[in-house]
């Protein structure tokens, strides 16, 4: 047995009389520094203050919120260090369906009632991983993705790796896709898959396709999974993505209307929602959603510039300037100056469709740097729209002929062509389409979005 | 059908909930007064266990379930077996045996398939003269999970089949790798003379 004498354990539950038996639990089995959280917010400020070695986390938090979000909402913000555990508690048995079926996994889940011996062993056996895979962490967290993978490699023919033979595989798969190879990435997912059809590995091999811009196969591979797990929400994400770079705006709206639904407290997914319905041209539903995460996703940070921007840009769409123009002038001067440059291209941009007396010259000033620089999607977009309202053809021209040659060309296309047309400029549109057609043609041997 | 399904499913959610926190009572106790309540413990987990597998029955053949696959280590399986079954066995003078010879991971359902063996452990438990055998072995390239005894053995093959018998049975077969399913047999072929617990995964 370890040594659970020294860690510091926090216990997460928003039922008092659970709370005290976890507790009791934890002590029973050597725990000397016992913390509590009562709700999701204030676990969030305990791990971030000062990171638990063991987090138990009850599965159901009160407040339309689950563990499984909390442990989502951990990773996202890079506040779990692979070296903590976080165990999830449950009385549910449907949490089992959960974890048979998600990427984003905790190091294992406990149903309730269970004895301390039970707990022990179960700690004990992360232990015992988390030691095995201690090197490979190491490197994974300093980005040294070759040393990983070798580490990986070496484990996964040793006799000591047996009982880690998917683990391992998986951590292959996720440092490959991580490291920009995602045909390996494919081709490990697919490795799994010969031995069993999880649905996380299946969403894998949907990843990795979709990064390799094989649409129609990504698409394929992602409905068999949303099909077969409706509750494997992600997957329906992953699913929205895959559809938007098809150009398919309405289905991948369809898809997040119904899971935003179900999980009305997750912002990301929100988020998610609000760029689809853009893309559908819904921009109430953009407003709202983006109203809505404004509004309510109170993690400290969470509500980063381009959030903002993406608030002011769904005021844009519909039609409302005065509105979009008062987001903008809420950034603070410091927060528009730490921007990238794309970003600031976005926000001078939407800033001079909204307002052309504050937002042009700002916009004008900017315009050698936009030109020269590599930028990404949504700031291409928006550029391009300020710089059609301003009648400054080269630099829309520039823009649009760019995202008609990217990977995101399919997912753009329907608002490009609505944005010439409102300014009369179908036929140069036409022409600019004709042009990356034959450049297409010429470069035939190096197709876009090559990996 | 749903509603009902909600209904007992947050009942037997609750029921655990406060089984849970009886545990925790129970716990302390032991620890304040240095007395072992471990009998306590396991009736209480026993309950529990029950709620659940009413649960899955019902789900099962009311709607079909669906099995959580994950990765397991089976010695961890027999492990969690050992720990909730043995010191209930040796109040009764029986030996509980464990023998694992799979160090790979397995796709199965882990928590049915524990409860399945738990189950299987605690009927042999009533029908041994001195002691109960688990054992997971690989067998033509499947996983085999024995629980064998050395009492009297059925008195008819094929013994009479009770619902949680024919739930095991069920949950058995959904387990399919490669085309092929699993199966559950029983029969008397311990080898201390008993009745034998076989289920098959592939």
């Amino acid at each position: 047995m370890s040594d659970y004498s020294k860690k510091r354990f926090l216990v997460i539950d928003d039922q008092p009389q659970a709370r005290d038996a976890l507790r009791t639990i934890a002590q029973t089995i050597g725990a000397f520094a016992v913390e509590f959280a009562s709700n999701y917010q204030d676990a969030i400020y305990r791990i971030r203050n000062n990171s638990p070695d063991i987090i138990l986390c009850d599965y159901m938090l009160g407040e339309g919120r689950s563990g499984q979000q909390l442990l989502e909402e951990l990773r996202r913000f890079n506040l779990l260090p692979d070296e903590s555990i976080f165990m999830m508690v449950t009385g549910e048995q449907s949490y089992e369906q959960v974890v048979s079926a998600v990427e984003l996994v905790p190091d294992d889940y406990i149903i309730k009632p269970f004895s301390p011996d039970k707990l022990v062993l179960r700690l004990d056996r992360i232990v015992a991983r988390k030691n095995f895979f201690a090197g490979y962490y190491r490197e994974k967290r300093k980005q040294e993705y070759d040393k990983a993978l070798a580490i990986l490699a070496a484990q996964r023919d040793s006799e000591a790796g047996r009982p880690y033979r998917f683990e391992i595989l998986r951590q292959q798969a996720e440092v490959l896709l991580a490291s920009g190879d995602a045909k390996s990435s494919e081709a490990a997912y697919r490795n799994i898959l010969e031995n069993y059809d999880f649905p996380w590995a299946r969403a894998g091999v949907a990843r990795t396709l979709h990064k390799q811009n094989r649409l129609t196969e990504a698409r394929q591979e992602i409905d068999r999974v949303v099909a077969g797990t409706p509750h494997y929400f992600d997957a329906s994400d992953l699913k929205a993505n895959i559809c938007m770079a098809q150009g398919e705006h309405a289905e991948a709206q369809k898809v997040l209307d119904e899971v935003a639904k179900k999980t009305p407290r997750n912002f990301m997914r929100k988020r998610l929602l609000a760029e689809a319905a853009t893309l559908n041209g819904d921009t109430e539903t953009a407003r709202t959603a983006m109203a809505e995460v404004i509004a309510n996703d109170n993690m400290p940070g969470a509500i980063s510039p381009a959030d903002r921007l993406g608030m002011a840009r769904s005021h844009v769409n519909a039609g409302d300037k005065i509105s979009a123009e008062k987001v903008l002038l809420s950034m603070r001067d410091s927060e528009v100056q730490g921007m990238d440059l794309a970003a600031q291209g976005s926000f001078a941009a939407l800033l001079a469709i909204c307002s052309p007396e504050r937002g042009k010259a700002k916009f004008v000033g900017l315009r050698p740097a936009l030109l020269a620089s590599e930028l990404d999607t949504a700031a291409r977009i928006d550029i391009m729209r300020a710089a059609l309202a301003i009648a400054d053809h080269p630099l829309a021209d520039r823009q649009t002929a760019q995202l008609m040659l990217d990977v995101d060309a399919k997912k753009v296309f329907g608002t490009i062509r609505t944005q010439y047309a409102l300014h009369g400029r179908e036929n140069d549109f036409r022409e600019i389409q004709k042009q990356v057609a034959l450049k297409r043609i010429h470069h035939e041997e190096t197709p876009t979005g090559s990996t | 059908m749903q509603h009902l399904l909600d209904t007992l499913a947050s009942g037997v959610h609750d029921a655990k909930n406060q089984l849970f926190a009886a545990e925790a009572i129970i716990t302390r106790a032991e620890t304040e007064h240095g007395i072992g309540l471990g009998e306590a413990r396991y009736a209480i987990e026993a309950a529990a266990n029950r709620l659940s597998r009413a649960l899955v029955a019902y789900r099962l053949l009311r709607e079909g379930a669906m099995l959580a696959v994950t990765p397991a280590i089976v010695g961890d399986i027999c492990d969690e077996v050992m720990l909730t079954q043995k010191n209930h066995l040796a109040i009764k003078g029986i030996r509980l045996d464990v023998h694992c010879d799979v160090l790979d991971e397995w796709p199965l359902d882990r928590d049915l398939v524990t409860d399945m063996l738990n189950n299987a452990v605690q009927n042999a438990g009533r029908f041994a003269r001195s002691a109960v055998h688990l054992q997971a072995t690989i067998n033509d390239g499947d996983l085999l999970l024995t629980v064998a005894d050395d009492g009297p053995g059925f008195a008819t093959l094929p013994p009479a089949m009770g619902t949680g018998l024919i739930v095991a049975e069920r949950l058995a077969k959904l387990h399919t790798r490669h085309g092929r399913h699993g199966e559950l047999r029983l029969d008397n072929g311990s080898p201390s003379g008993g009745a034998r617990f076989a289920l098959r995964l592939p």
